[in-house]
């Protein structure tokens, strides 16, 4: 089969991505000639419509039936490429990429050596691509049921949006109320419009909706089967579980607030009037601004970046505190209007639309802004019987260098947002990866903000990374577009790359079975062999690598294919002089 | 200028594979050294791709998978761990020196683990010089193949 390949192989300079470091010509050039390869021609961008015209021409006229694409990450560009395979009639399959740019250019500042790894990856690839098989498509029916996990504003919008266009919602909340974190806040940034009225119309429509199935008190703890075709067994409180067959999952699991009691120096848990931000939105909530005496305070002083923003802690910015911090000053000094507000920060990110204008209105009400340096957090301390006010403040003010005593009677810490501690345990069930702070790992930062790795599998909201409500509804509502998408098709595609058992090299030993963590292998006590049910198997290859008789074909990574790409990175150094 | 060693890297799809397109995203430049084969779990790496790359003059093997309790396929990177040892004792009976083979976990975040693993394996290879048959490895196994790695009475050549 191999003499009879003709390959078109393609070198994508991306811009200058890759034709920086990589000089795409010489690679052009020393894979051409190869056995096999019948066309090799380097271009500006093979993503682009010309580029994909490139190919599909060349294969159409030069009668290609193998293509290498030699550019960046195939989990960046594979889907695209193969859709130019396909639209030229060619089996999607017969394409191979080789990563020479997320794992060349860009890591390599030697051209040289950049060429020469180039080369040999390029080569591997079309080593490989000429034992590629077509693989024909599989097709498998969409449940059109979603199970929302998390009942905060990310999920109640996910499940209002999906049952609003007529689809049944499976919304799980582990606690025993809907409404989440901002189910616990007063007024929001930037607009001081009240949070209530966000949730309570989401609450009151998912709660009356005959489409929405709210289970409180219940965690998800199996997710088996695959997109469009999942089984998740859910557990409620009691223990009592039950499997629901759903379609897709959207992740929605939020956040938790930081535990200032970390921070030694800020007197959280040590003194009674230092709260945190949460702590003082129950008492707007209540109209009850005191102290823990009953006193209306009239010193209140505001601590920014607490965990957030310092390399002890958190070093990334939990994006909404100095928006809160500043809606604070216009909610305390309309409950106490001679109050003296203090803010304490670090650097004041009131970004995005209304954060300035709320920044320059909290100015106007005469509040004090002191600058920290990041590192070097506030002290605080109980104050003197002669002092008119409950604690001072330490404070090492940044831009003059001073060291200021601030009078206060209530402390509020500006707690961060962290990745809830069950974040581990959803990311297993549902086949996520976390990022090393907590945060659940998105496809793509910028082109699949929502998807994840699981097919069938997204994410919304504060579970991904710290955002406000706008940031997290957007999201939410982003998620809900992609699984309706899949519900206006109707099926998914299957993966066609599945394991698959050669009966007659099979010898029935069951090691397989044992190895297989989806049960995919079962035994036929009849013909004492044993079969891969290829709808369950996930294509992971264990079993392909453990089979003693070799009778398991990893389909796309055959032994064969990987064996070629082996020899393939090598050839050019074995073929060195020595 | 001195020896580069070349290394065959085999990283699973879903963590280390990302973590070294992670590395590229950021820029985190490291040694040109490494080739990385992609398969979709560690728990794919078969024993006999590592024999069949030094057998092809690769210096050194590097697997890596997720790490542990976070693969992908739930579990395929503790069955690595588990045939790894084995091979690597295999390979030492061949003479093998340890440094030239390694596994290790990389996620999906950990673009900057994984710049650094590959030019800590580089740098330890690169004082062992390139990597030569011993001959207990040119006549104790059929190089060619998938079949195997056990030497059986009919290839030995004593």
């Amino acid at each position: 089969m191999k003499d009879k390949c003709r390959i078109g192989v393609y070198i994508c300079n991306c811009g200058t991505n890759i034709a920086r470091v990589v000089d795409c010509e010489q690679v052009c050039q020393e894979v051409g000639t190869l056995p096999g390869v019948a066309v090799a021609r380097a271009y500006k961008y093979m993503c682009s419509n010309p580029g994909q015209e490139m190919i599909i021409h060349d294969i159409k006229e030069q009668m290609l039936d193998r293509v290498v694409v030699a550019a960046c990450s195939p989990r960046m560009h594979e889907p695209t490429f193969r859709k130019a395979l396909e639209a030229s009639g060619l089996n999607p399959f017969m394409l191979e990429m080789a990563n020479i740019r997320e794992q060349c250019s860009w890591v390599h500042d030697d051209p040289q050596s950049a060429t020469r790894k180039a080369i040999d990856l390029t080569h591997a690839a079309i080593r490989r691509v000429q034992l590629h098989e077509p693989l024909e498509k599989q097709e498998a029916p969409y449940t059109p049921t979603t199970l929302v996990l998390g009942g905060g504003i990310a999920g109640l919008t996910v499940a209002m949006e999906l049952a609003e266009a007529g689809q049944q919602v499976i919304l799980v909340e582990r606690e025993d109320r809907l409404g989440g974190n901002v189910g616990r806040v007063d007024l929001t940034a930037p607009y001081l419009d009240s949070a209530r009225d966000i949730l309570t119309e989401k609450i009151v429509r998912a709660e009356a909706s005959p489409r929405v199935e709210v289970l409180l008190n219940t965690r998800l703890t199996e997710l088996k089967g695959f997109v469009g075709n999942f089984t998740a067994t859910v557990e409620d409180d009691t223990g009592l579980a039950g499997d629901r067959a759903v379609g897709g999952v959207v992740v929605c699991t939020g956040y938790r607030p930081f535990d200032a009691g970390r921070i030694g120096s800020l007197g959280y848990g040590r003194l009674p009037d230092v709260i945190t931000s949460f702590e003082l939105e129950q008492q707007l909530r209540t109209g009850k601004l005191k102290t823990r005496d009953g006193k209306t305070p009239r010193y209140v002083s505001i601590v920014h970046c607490v965990g957030s923003r310092n390399a002890r802690y958190h070093t990334y910015c939990s994006r909404v505190c100095c928006m809160t911090a500043l809606k604070y000053g216009h909610e305390i000094k309309s409950a106490i209007p001679e109050a003296m507000i203090t803010d304490v920060y670090v650097d004041m990110l009131s970004f995005g639309k209304g954060g300035e204008d709320l920044y320059r209105r909290t100015s106007e009400l005469k509040t004090m802004f002191l600058m920290y340096e990041k590192e070097d957090y506030p002290k605080v301390r109980s104050a003197e019987p002669e002092d008119d006010c409950g604690m001072l403040l330490q404070v090492r003010e940044k831009l003059s260098g001073v060291t200021i005593d601030v009078p206060a009677d209530m402390i509020v810490l500006m707690v961060g947002m962290e990745a809830r501690h069950d974040g581990d345990e959803v990311a297993r069930v549902v086949g996520i990866s976390q990022d090393a702070e907590g945060w659940f790992i998105e496809s793509h930062p910028k082109l699949a903000p929502v998807s994840t790795p699981t097919d069938g599998v997204f994410i919304a909201g504060a579970c991904q990374s710290p955002k406000d409500i706008p940031d997290t509804v957007a999201q939410a509502r982003a998620a809900s577009a992609m699984i309706l998408a899949y519900i206006a098709q109707g099926k998914v595609e299957v993966d066609a790359r599945f394991a698959e058992v050669d009966e007659d090299r099979c010898s029935g030993c069951r090691m397989c079975n044992e190895l297989c963590p989806y049960t995919a292998i079962i035994y036929d006590d009849e013909t004492g062999r044993s079969a891969v049910q290829s709808a369950l198997c996930k294509a992971c290859g264990t079993c392909v690598a453990a089979c003693p008789s070799g009778a398991i074909k990893a389909r796309h990574f055959t032994d064969e294919q990987i064996i070629e790409q082996i020899e393939g990175v090598l050839a050019w150094g074995s073929n060195q002089p020595s | 200028m001195g020896f580069e060693p070349t290394i065959v890297g085999f990283l699973c799809n879903w963590c280390s594979y990302t973590g070294a397109d992670l590395a590229g995203t950021a820029r985190i430049k490291h040694r040109p050294n490494l080739r990385v084969i992609r398969v979709m779990c560690s728990g794919r790496v078969d024993p006999t791709f590592v024999v069949k790359a030094f057998a092809s003059g690769a210096d050194g093997v590097l697997i890596c998978g997720c790490h542990p309790g976070d693969c992908h396929y739930l579990e395929g990177n503790y069955k690595t761990l588990r045939r790894f040892e084995l091979l690597k004792r295999l390979m030492l009976a061949y003479g093998i020196d340890e440094r030239r083979l390694r596994l290790d976990w990389v996620s999906a975040s950990e673009g900057e683990r994984f710049a650094r693993l590959v030019d800590e394996m580089t740098e330890k290879i690169q004082p062992l010089g390139p990597f030569e048959l011993g001959p207990a490895f040119q006549n104790g196994t059929d190089l060619g193949l998938v079949e195997g790695i056990t030497p059986t009475p009919e290839v030995s050549h004593g």
